[in-house]
C-alpha cells in the first residue's frame, strides 16, 4: 500500500509541473500578443522606431503614434479581455451552464441600457468621448447597475428554470427587449446623441481617454481581486448549492460576492468599449480544454492570461495587419468565439448539463 | 433530559416542512429521535413522506418549522456554518456532473470547512484526502474524471469526499437508489465497515426494507402520524412494519421479513421432504398461490433427493414427475385440480 501512495503523491505532483509549463507557455504569449500588438498596426512603424519612441524623447508622429494610441489601446484590450473571461467563467459556474456568459444572456444588453440612459437620457454634452473624471464613474456605475439588473434576472430565472437551454432563450429574449427599449429611446433622442450612441454601440477598443482607461484599470483590478477571492466559493459551487451548502459554504454571501464581481467586470468594459460579443463564453471553455481541470485555482489565473491572450490576438486581426483597413472588432471576437460555443453546444448533447 | 455520553444526534419535537407563517406547510408531526455513536441507521418511509426534508434538516440545508436538533449536546442553531460542516456531511440523490473535474479534485472539495481562503490543500489535507480514497478503494481512480465514472464508482467518490469533509456524522439520502445490485451491496458493506469501525455515525434513507433490516442497528420508521425508532427486531416483533403496506394487496412476513402479495389461496397441499429444496418449493407454492400445509394431502408434493432427481407430483392412481420447479408451478397453476 505505500508505494501506491507515493505513486499517487508523484502523480498529483507530476500534473503540477505540467500546469506550471502550460501557464508559462501562456504568460509568455500573452507578452509576445501585447508586443505585437503595440509593433503592429495600421500605420507601419519600424521596430527601431517602436523602441525609440517608447526610449527616447523623439517628440516626432511615431511617438504619439504608439504612446497615445497603441499602448493604451494594447492595454485596454488586455484588459477588456481578461474582464470579459472572468465574467463569463464566473456565470458559467455560479449558473452551472456552460452557455453563460455576459453578451448571451443580455449582461452586456443591460450594461447598455444604462449607458443608454446617461448618453441618450440626460445630456446632449455628455458623449463617451467628452466624459472625464466623475462623468466617467457615473457611466461606468450606470452601466454596472445595468447589468447587475439583468443578472439579477437571470438569477430569478435559474433558479426556477433548470434547463440550460431555455435559460439561454430567455437571455436572448431579455437582450431583443433591452434593445427595443433602447431603439425607443434612440427615437426621442436629437442627432448627436444618437450619433455618440450610435458609435459607442459598435464596441471599440481605441477610443478611450486616459481617464477613462484609469477608470477601467482601477474596475477590472478590483474584479480581478474579487474573483481571486471566490476560486474556493467557486470551487464548492460547481457542486451544487446543496453540496455547496453542507460542504460550509454560506450560498447567500458567495452569489452576492460573485453578483458584484461580474457585474463589474462585465459593466466596465461595455460602458468604455460596447457590447463585445462570445469572448466571456469561449475563453473559459478553451482554458478548461488546455488545463483539463475545474479547479478555479487554476482556472481564474488561467483564464487571466488567455483571456488577455485572445483579446490582444483579435485586436491584431482587426488591424489587418499591412493595410490600413481596420475591421470593428466585434466582428473578429465574434468569429474566434462562436465556433468554441458550436463545438460545446455540440459535445453537450452527449453529457447533457454537464459541463 | 436523561444524559447519554454515546448520544451523537437528538431530535427534540422537530417540525419540518416548507414556507413560514400562514403559507406554513408542515410534512409530519413533531419529530423525536436519537443516534448514538457509531450507528447505522437507516431511515424507512413511503415516497413524499418527508424523508428528504428530513434529512436536509438535519444537515442545516433547510430551517425547520419548529423544534430542536442537538449534535453533540449543542443545538444546530449554535453552530456557524463551517462548524455544522465539520460535524456533518451529505450526500443527496442529485448526481454531480460537472467535466473536467478529476476524483481527487472532487474528494478534496471535502476539505472545504479545513482550508484556508483560498482553499489549498497542505500535506495534511492531502493525506486526509488518501486515506478517505484508500478506505473507499478509490486510489486507483484519483486521476480519472468523475465523468467517466459508473454509477457505482461516482458514489464511492462521493463517500471518499464525505470522508475526507472528517465528519462524526454522515447523513446519505438514498445512498444506494440507482446501483446495480453488486455496487449496492459494495456501498452497504462500506457504509458497514465506516459505522462498525466506530469512527462514523451514518443516517440513511432507503427503500430496501430487506437490506435495511438486515445491516441497520437502528431504523427511524416515518408513518403518517409518528417516527418510531427502534431496533430492526424490535419493530419486527411489534408488527410496526405492516403499517407500511397497502395491508390490501401486499402482506409483510413478519417471520422472515420477506413480502408476499395477497391472492385468493387456491388450496393447500403437503410437501414431503427437507432443507434448502423444501424452503424454495415453498416460496414457488405460495406464489403459485397454494398454502403449504402440514396435514397430508392428495395430491401430495415428494421433493428431489439424492437417488431422485425429480418432484413428484403424488396423487391416488399416478405419479407425475417434474425436472423442474418451473415445470411444477406451470403444471399447478394451469391445472384445475381439486387440491384441498
Amino acid at each position: 500500500m505505500k508505494t501506491s501512495e507515493q505513486t499517487d503523491t508523484a502523480t498529483v505532483k507530476l500534473s503540477g509541473r505540467k500546469v506550471n509549463l502550460i501557464f508559462t507557455s501562456l504568460f509568455m504569449l500573452l507578452a509576445l500578443f501585447l508586443i505585437l500588438d503595440i509593433f503592429l498596426g495600421s500605420v507601419s512603424i519600424r521596430p527601431s522606431e517602436v523602441l525609440n519612441a517608447f526610449f527616447t524623447n523623439s517628440h516626432n508622429g511615431f511617438q504619439t503614434i504608439v504612446l497615445k494610441f497603441r499602448l493604451p489601446k494594447a492595454i485596454t484590450a488586455l484588459l477588456v479581455g481578461i474582464a470579459l473571461s472572468l465574467s463569463g467563467l464566473q456565470m458559467q459556474t455560479v449558473f452551472r451552464n456552460p452557455m453563460a456568459g455576459p453578451y448571451v444572456l443580455g449582461i452586456s444588453s443591460g450594461a447598455s441600457l444604462g449607458v443608454a440612459f446617461v448618453i441618450l437620457g440626460f445630456s446632449a454634452t455628455i458623449t463617451p468621448d467628452s466624459l472625464t473624471g466623475l462623468g466617467n464613474w457615473i457611466l461606468v456605475a450606470a452601466s454596472w447597475l445595468g447589468a447587475g439588473a439583468v443578472m439579477l434576472l437571470i438569477m430569478v430565472i435559474s433558479s426556477r428554470v433548470k434547463d440550460i437551454m431555455t435559460v439561454l432563450i430567455l437571455g436572448i429574449m431579455l437582450s431583443s427587449g433591452i434593445s427595443a427599449v433602447v431603439t425607443i429611446m434612440q427615437y426621442f433622442s436629437n442627432e448627436t446623441m444618437l450619433k455618440a450612441y450610435v458609435i459607442w454601440t459598435m464596441g471599440s477598443l481605441g477610443n478611450l481617454t486616459v481617464s477613462q482607461l484609469n477608470v477601467l484599470l482601477i474596475s477590472v483590478s478590483a474584479g480581478i481581486i474579487l474573483s481571486l477571492f471566490s476560486s474556493k466559493m467557486l470551487n464548492a459551487l460547481l457542486l451544487g448549492e446543496n453540496y455547496a451548502g453542507s460542504i460550509g459554504l454560506n450560498v447567500k454571501f458567495a452569489r452576492a460576492v460573485i453578483f458584484i464581481c461580474t457585474s463589474i467586470l462585465a459593466g466596465s468594459v461595455t460602458a468604455f468599449c460596447g457590447p463585445i460579443g462570445f469572448i466571456g463564453i469561449a475563453v473559459p471553455h478553451i482554458v478548461r480544454i488546455l488545463f483539463k481541470t475545474s479547479d478555479h485555482k487554476i482556472l481564474i489565473p488561467g483564464t487571466i492570461l488567455m483571456g488577455g491572450a485572445v483579446m490582444l490576438a483579435s485586436d491584431i486581426l482587426s488591424q489587418l495587419p499591412g493595410s490600413e483597413t481596420v475591421l470593428p472588432i466585434n466582428a473578429v471576437t465574434s468569429l474566434i468565439g462562436i465556433p468554441v460555443v458550436i463545438w460545446v453546444i455540440l459535445r453537450n448533447r452527449k453529457y447533457s448539463g454537464s459541463f | 433530559m436523561e444524559m447519554n455520553s454515546k448520544e451523537v444526534l437528538s431530535v427534540d419535537s422537530l417540525r419540518i416542512g416548507y414556507g413560514s407563517g400562514k403559507n406554513e406547510n408542515a410534512l409530519l408531526p413533531p419529530l423525536n429521535a436519537s443516534a448514538n455513536f457509531g450507528e447505522l441507521i437507516a431511515v424507512i418511509g413511503r415516497n413524499g413522506i418527508g424523508k428528504s426534508t428530513l434529512l436536509r434538516t438535519l444537515t442545516g440545508l433547510q430551517q425547520p418549522l419548529a423544534g430542536d436538533i442537538f449534535y453533540y449536546w449543542k443545538n444546530i442553531r449554535d453552530y456557524t456554518r463551517i462548524e455544522l460542516a465539520q460535524k456533518v456531511g451529505y450526500i443527496s440523490t442529485e448526481i454531480v456532473k460537472v467535466s473536467n473535474m478529476r476524483v481527487y479534485d472532487l474528494v478534496s472539495l471535502g476539505r472545504f470547512p479545513h482550508t484556508n481562503w483560498i482553499g489549498k490543500v497542505e500535506m495534511r489535507d492531502h493525506e486526509v484526502i488518501l486515506d478517505a480514497l484508500k478506505k473507499t478503494s478509490m486510489t486507483s481512480f484519483a486521476q480519472k474524471f468523475v465523468s467517466e465514472l459508473s454509477d457505482g464508482e461516482r458514489q464511492k467518490a462521493m463517500i471518499a469526499r464525505i470522508l475526507a469533509q472528517d465528519t462524526g456524522i454522515m447523513v446519505m439520502d438514498e445512498p444506494t437508489a440507482f446501483l446495480d445490485v453488486a455496487s449496492k451491496y459494495e456501498i452497504l458493506h462500506l457504509m458497514h465497515l465506516l459505522s462498525g469501525s466506530g469512527t462514523k455515525t451514518i443516517i440513511f434513507s432507503t427503500h430496501e426494507l430487506q437490506m435495511a433490516i438486515s445491516q441497520a442497528d437502528k431504523i427511524w420508521l416515518i408513518l403518517e402520524n409518528e417516527l418510531i425508532e427502534g431496533a430492526p427486531e424490535d419493530l419486527m416483533l411489534a408488527g410496526e412494519f405492516d403499517h407500511l403496506f397497502d395491508s390490501s394487496t401486499v402482506i409483510f412476513n413478519s417471520g422472515d421479513g420477506t413480502f408476499s402479495f395477497r391472492s385468493d389461496t387456491r388450496g393447500a397441499i403437503h410437501l414431503e421432504g427437507e432443507g434448502n429444496k423444501r424452503y424454495w418449493t415453498e416460496k414457488a407454492i405460495n406464489r403459485a398461490g397454494f398454502k403449504v400445509t402440514k396435514e397430508k394431502t392428495l395430491p401430495f408434493i415428494l421433493l428431489p433427493t439424492e437417488s431422485n432427481f425429480f418432484w413428484q407430483l403424488v396423487s391416488e392412481n399416478e405419479v407425475q414427475k417434474f425436472k423442474s420447479l418451473y415445470e411444477l408451478i406451470g403444471y399447478l397453476s394451469n391445472s384445475a385440480i381439486g387440491i384441498i
